[in-house]
């Protein structure tokens, strides 16, 4: 062939050089880019890159179990079995697609697996939906979507495909798995309590870390949709204690999440400590049983049933140690272990008796006269009568209202519990019968009788000394504060002066006198105790997982009326005496944390002189209370007793929703709850009891037979206890 | 054939061409990372290596001219080709693109890419002396159009807008006179706006991915080109050294055997070695103009100039897609990314570039 070889070549003049110029400033530029990224501002990169590469694998710590005071187990866990499947260990290729062709020997697995566990090998449609919503446990999807959804997120990751199998299936599968290459058994820790609701009120239940708290548990280590926390009881209180310090081990991973190799070292979780509590189960079972057998017979017995509520608390009024704590009704606790299910859940919400309520220390009630024993300490503390001062009883006395200084007053009856009277009643008497009228004349005065009534501001003074009016700081969620209502704070909330009547109910408890049967039992407790006020507990040590005690619980004296001045004194004109410095200078009071303390209208609070109770008038006290037992007010129920004891009876009028729908607020009708409050032994106490019944109409008769019960179980169960030489400490 | 001589032989050109193949080999072999369903991958691109070495040889040995003769044909059998795959192509990601012969898959709209540059070659050396006017410039757009209308409809678009700039790479070294190109500028801009509707959904997402991201997507839509700039970076200077990159190894950066070998590489041997390497493309792009402007004629400097646009459009749309400046589009890294086709239109192109080095009119005798 021949060809031209002579032509003129184009590609010599300026066109071809701005090719080169292209060429130039693409690959300059490019050059710079590279440099960034690679040389200037490398360091957020490489970041990001180990941020890729490492992740955290959480180990979760096993959590304390909960027991009572003699080792009988409250709260545990017991394994539950989880069928898992790990996509990428299957045997053979996954399909892509949801309608892709399964291998055989996957086809074969799901198939076996079906008939094993009942979930279907195909079920449910597939969307952008059900794979955002799918959620372990808790989907009507079939293996293959599971599988699916797994394989394309977390292939490596082990995904629950049938939660809580029973222990057979699970050995069969276990053996299965080594054929079955990428199924397996997971074993998850699910909380027991074997008491459930007989203890639940105070175990409480788990559940999932809530969406507001996230971050506050994730800083603890623990981690969500895995990890629960105590919703109520101790399991809430004691959380941090229960729950231990999850392990962690840093790790390299790759793309799909697999796992390369272990970072530094392991960090070891830390498995939570085992709680033993001061509660005495079968003391709890005796309580909770005298009030349902109780509830029932006075249901059963009246025209309609009279209450379905009631609480019963025994502590040991020396150590502070709670012994049992019923709040009835109340939940079973066993029906949350695995999730909390949303219809027993709203069930629970909407019952009108609240059974997630713990009456005991959240629910609000006037004591009525359970208070008087607060009165009767401050009208011989502060000389109002001796104790031999004999005041009339008539029934009903009428007494001025007045709202200010110089009011003439509006006469008012006040009647006593008696209509025909008491007659002449001193001191004792007064506690036995627990005579209204003569509360009301040394509570708020009367005439030449009682020229100066005790008043409200010293009586709210010997209140607060017996713990009135501030939570106990028990170890339970939810606790209320009550209330020891003063003048100050009747015009701060109700916006009216404090009226001579408030003085005469507020020192009987009834009015605006609030107060949690757990207080009650506490104010009692005291002046058994010679006036020493323990903190109460339910926490008697804790355990590690090896069972030695790393922090026992010593009894806590908070304070003693006879020796910590706690009472403010007042001049004759009812105004607090001032602690005055050396030069004759206010103090201003500081709280706990050194900070300076004002009031509610924002002025400063200044030191007062105070004063502490007398032993004689807790003695006598006493007498009062062993009184009521032996003459008074609860003679009947308590007669026979084989062992001495004290109490106070108390019938509180009191009107609330339930009350004001049925009509029933106006006066001579009011509906009453029944309150009894008593220690044992009379001599040396060991056992305090209170119980609270709602709407009970009458202390005497529905509440101290159950303290009756109570007490004599605790006696007999001692009894057997020191018969078999089991007994660890006796409270 | 006779008188031939190896004395103008490109050693240069083909010392690097082989050079990058092998390091593509060596670089493919780290990037599929362990990856089973790759690992045969490795051997069929040595396989298309040392099919690519041959090839080179043979190509430079035909006298160029002798293509000339096949345009015709070629043509036609690649129009048919892309006319048979657009009514009854495989689908594949999507997009109809491979032929299944035996067990080697062909693309055709590579094959597209040499055909365009002979026949364009042919054309504007033929008429080389005609007036360039519109005519001359709607005669090679029709030329250009047969083929890449086809392409367009598969859809291919990187493809499409590859065998485009050829065409205007030829036309402007050819003597596109300026007034036209304004026109064609605005006419650009038009067809642009008017086109945009008719993209597929895709093309368009990865228009608007790129325009605008989403700083939301981790793991979205952005993650792979998010992922190659993380890569990239983890290489500082000199790099987490060879099979040793942690976004490849442990496969956070997708396609890295592929359209993002170059992240791939950045990361296992950092600046240095990424320069380097761009440095050894730029290298066969200089060496192929070289040889166009050496060329006794001007079908045989069109040839090569061709080859060296086409080159230089695919590193710079590789790379520019790497450092996140363009949007995703797919086309690969020449010599060194994975791919039989690819590979071969490129080796092709390379042994016609030697075919009209070796045939040059050198003034020194």
């Amino acid at each position: 062939m021949n060809f031209p070889d002579t032509e003129k070549n184009p590609l010599r003049n300026w066109r071809f050089l701005i090719i080169y110029v292209a060429i130039a400033v693409v690959f300059g530029f490019f050059l710079f880019r590279l440099f960034s990224l690679q040389i200037i501002n490398s360091g957020d990169l490489v970041a990001q890159a180990i941020e890729n590469r490492t992740d955290v694998i959480n180990i979760a710590a096993p959590r304390g179990t909960i027991t009572d005071r003699n080792g009988y187990v409250l709260a545990r866990n017991v394994p539950s079995y989880n069928l898992v499947i790990t996509p990428a260990n299957l045997p053979g290729t996954l399909p892509n697609t949801i309608n892709g062709a399964l291998p055989g020997p996957i086809q074969d697995i799901y198939r076996k697996l079906s008939d094993l566990v009942g979930i279907p090998v195909s079920n449910g449609m597939m969307n952008e939906d059900t794979v955002k919503n799918f959620t372990p446990c808790a989907t009507d999807l079939g293996i293959t979507q599971i599988v699916y959804i797994a394989d394309t997120n977390w292939p490596y990751q082990a995904t629950r495909i049938k939660c809580n199998i029973d222990e057979k299936t699970a050995l069969i599968i276990q053996e299965k798995s080594a054929d079955w290459p990428g199924v397996g058994v997971e074993v998850d820790p699910v909380r027991d309590y074997p008491t459930g609701w007989l203890t639940s009120e105070i175990i409480g239940f788990l559940g999932p870390i809530p969406a507001g708290q996230e971050d506050a548990y994730t800083a603890k280590k623990l981690v969500s949709n895995r990890d629960k926390v105590g919703f109520a009881g101790v399991e809430a209180t004691l959380q941090d204690v229960l729950s231990g310090t999850n392990g962690e081990q840093d790790v390299e991973k790759d793309a799909a999440g697999q796992v390369m190799q272990d970072i530094g070292p392991l960090t070891s979780p830390v498995p939570g400590l085992n709680v033993q509590l001061t509660i005495d189960t079968r003391l709890q079972s005796a309580a909770k049983a005298a009030i349902i057998h109780d509830l029932d017979f006075w249901n059963a017995n009246s025209i309609e049933p009279i209450s379905t509520k009631a609480v019963v608390i025994a502590l040991n009024p020396k150590t502070g140690e709670i012994l049992a704590l019923a709040s009835y009704p109340t939940y079973e606790n066993n029906r949350m272990a695995r999730i909390i299910p949303q219809t027993y859940y709203e069930q629970l919400q909407s019952d009108p008796d609240k059974p997630m309520f713990d009456y005991a220390i959240s629910g609000e009630f006037p004591p009525g006269s359970v208070y008087k024993m607060a009165t009767a300490l401050g009208i011989l503390n502060e000389g109002v009568v001796t104790p031999d001062y004999q005041i009339e009883d008539p029934g009903k006395i009428t007494l001025l209202q007045k709202f200010y200084e110089g009011d003439p007053g509006i006469p008012q009856d006040y009647v006593c519990w008696k209509p025909e009277g008491h007659g002449m009643v001193d001191y004792l008497h007064g506690i036995a019968f627990s005579c209204d009228v003569y509360f009301y004349k040394v509570g708020g005065g009367y005439g030449t009788e009682v020229p100066k009534g005790l008043g409200i501001l010293r009586a709210d003074e010997y209140a607060k000394a017996l713990g009135y009016g501030k939570p106990t700081g028990i170890e339970l969620p939810g606790e209320a504060s009550g209330l020891v209502p003063t003048p100050d704070w009747k015009r701060l909330t109700i916006g009216e002066n404090w009226a001579t009547g408030d003085t005469y109910i507020a020192t009987i408890g009834q009015g605006y006198v609030l107060a949690t049967p757990l207080q009650v039992l506490e104010s009692i407790a005291t002046i058994a105790n010679d006036g020493k006020y323990m903190q109460p507990t339910l926490v008697k040590d804790y355990q590690n997982s090896e069972g030695n005690t790393v922090q026992s619980f010593q009894p806590k004296q908070l304070w003693d009326i006879t020796k910590d001045p706690m009472i403010t004194e007042y001049d004759a004109n009812d105004q607090p005496v001032y602690d005055l410095d050396a030069n004759g200078n206010y103090q201003q009071e500081v709280d706990a944390n050194g900070k300076p303390m004002f009031d509610a209208y924002g002025e400063p609070i200044y030191k007062t002189k105070k004063k502490t109770v007398a032993p004689w008038v807790i003695n006598l006290a006493k007498e009062g209370m062993r009184m009521v037992v032996t003459d008074g007010t609860a003679e009947v129920p308590f007669d026979g007793m084989a062992i001495q004891s004290a109490g106070k009876t108390g019938t509180a009028e009191y009107c609330d929703d339930i009350a004001r729908t049925k009509n029933l607020c106006s006066p001579g009708n009011w509906p009453a709850h029944a309150w009894y409050v008593g220690y044992a032994p009379y001599d040396n106490p060991e056992i305090a009891v209170v119980a609270f019944i709602y709407n009970g109409k009458e202390g005497s008769l529905v509440a101290a037979p159950i303290v009756r019960k109570v007490m004599e179980a605790y006696f007999e169960l001692k009894k057997i206890d020191t018969s078999q030489g089991t007994t660890s400490e006796t409270p | 054939m006779k008188g031939l001589t190896w004395r103008h032989f490109d050693f240069w050109l083909f010392g690097v061409v082989v050079f990058l193949s092998i390091f593509g080999i060596a670089m493919i072999r780290s990037a599929i990372a362990g990856s089973i369903g790759l690992v045969d991958q490795v051997n069929r691109q040595m396989i298309w290596v040392g099919i690519g070495l041959v090839v080179i040889l043979l190509t430079a040995v035909i006298d160029y001219h002798y293509w000339a003769s096949l345009i015709r044909p070629m043509y036609l059998i690649t129009f048919l080709l892309l006319v048979f795959i657009f009514v009854a192509g495989q689908a594949r990601f999507g997009a109809a693109r491979w032929l299944e012969a035996g067990s080697i898959l062909i693309q055709p709209s590579e094959l597209g890419k040499i055909v365009i540059i002979l026949a364009l070659a042919d054309y504007f050396a033929r008429n080389q002396d005609k007036p360039h006017d519109l005519r001359w410039i709607a005669r090679s757009l029709l030329l250009t159009g047969g083929i890449a209308i086809w392409v367009f409809l598969q859809p291919n678009l990187s493809t499409t807008i590859v065998i485009m700039v050829l065409w205007f790479s030829m036309l402007w070294i050819s003597g596109l006179k300026l007034k036209y190109l304004l026109l064609f500028i605005l006419l650009a801009i038009v067809v642009a706006g008017l086109a945009y509707p008719l993209l597929q959904p895709y093309q368009k997402a990865r228009i608007a991915n790129f325009l605008f991201p989403d700083p939301n997507a981790r793991h979205g839509d952005t993650y792979n080109v998010d992922q190659a700039l993380i890569t990239i970076g983890s290489g500082g200077w000199f790099g987490m050294g060879y099979g040793h990159g942690s976004q490849v190894q442990l496969r956070f950066l997708k396609v890295r055997h592929t359209d993002f070998i170059f992240s791939a590489m950045a990361e296992e041997f950092g600046f240095v070695g990424t320069v380097f390497i761009v440095g050894l493309l730029i290298f066969v792009i200089l060496r192929c103009l070289r040889a166009g402007r050496l060329a006794s004629d001007t079908f045989g400097g069109l040839i090569a100039y061709g080859f060296a646009v086409l080159i230089f459009f695919q590193t710079a749309v590789n790379i520019g897609v790497n450092l996140s400046l363009i949007p995703v589009t797919g086309l690969t890294l020449p010599f060194v990314s994975y791919g039989g086709s690819s590979l071969l239109s490129l080796v092709l192109g390379i042994g016609m570039v030697e075919s009209v080095i070796l045939r040059h009119k050198p003034l020194d005798f």
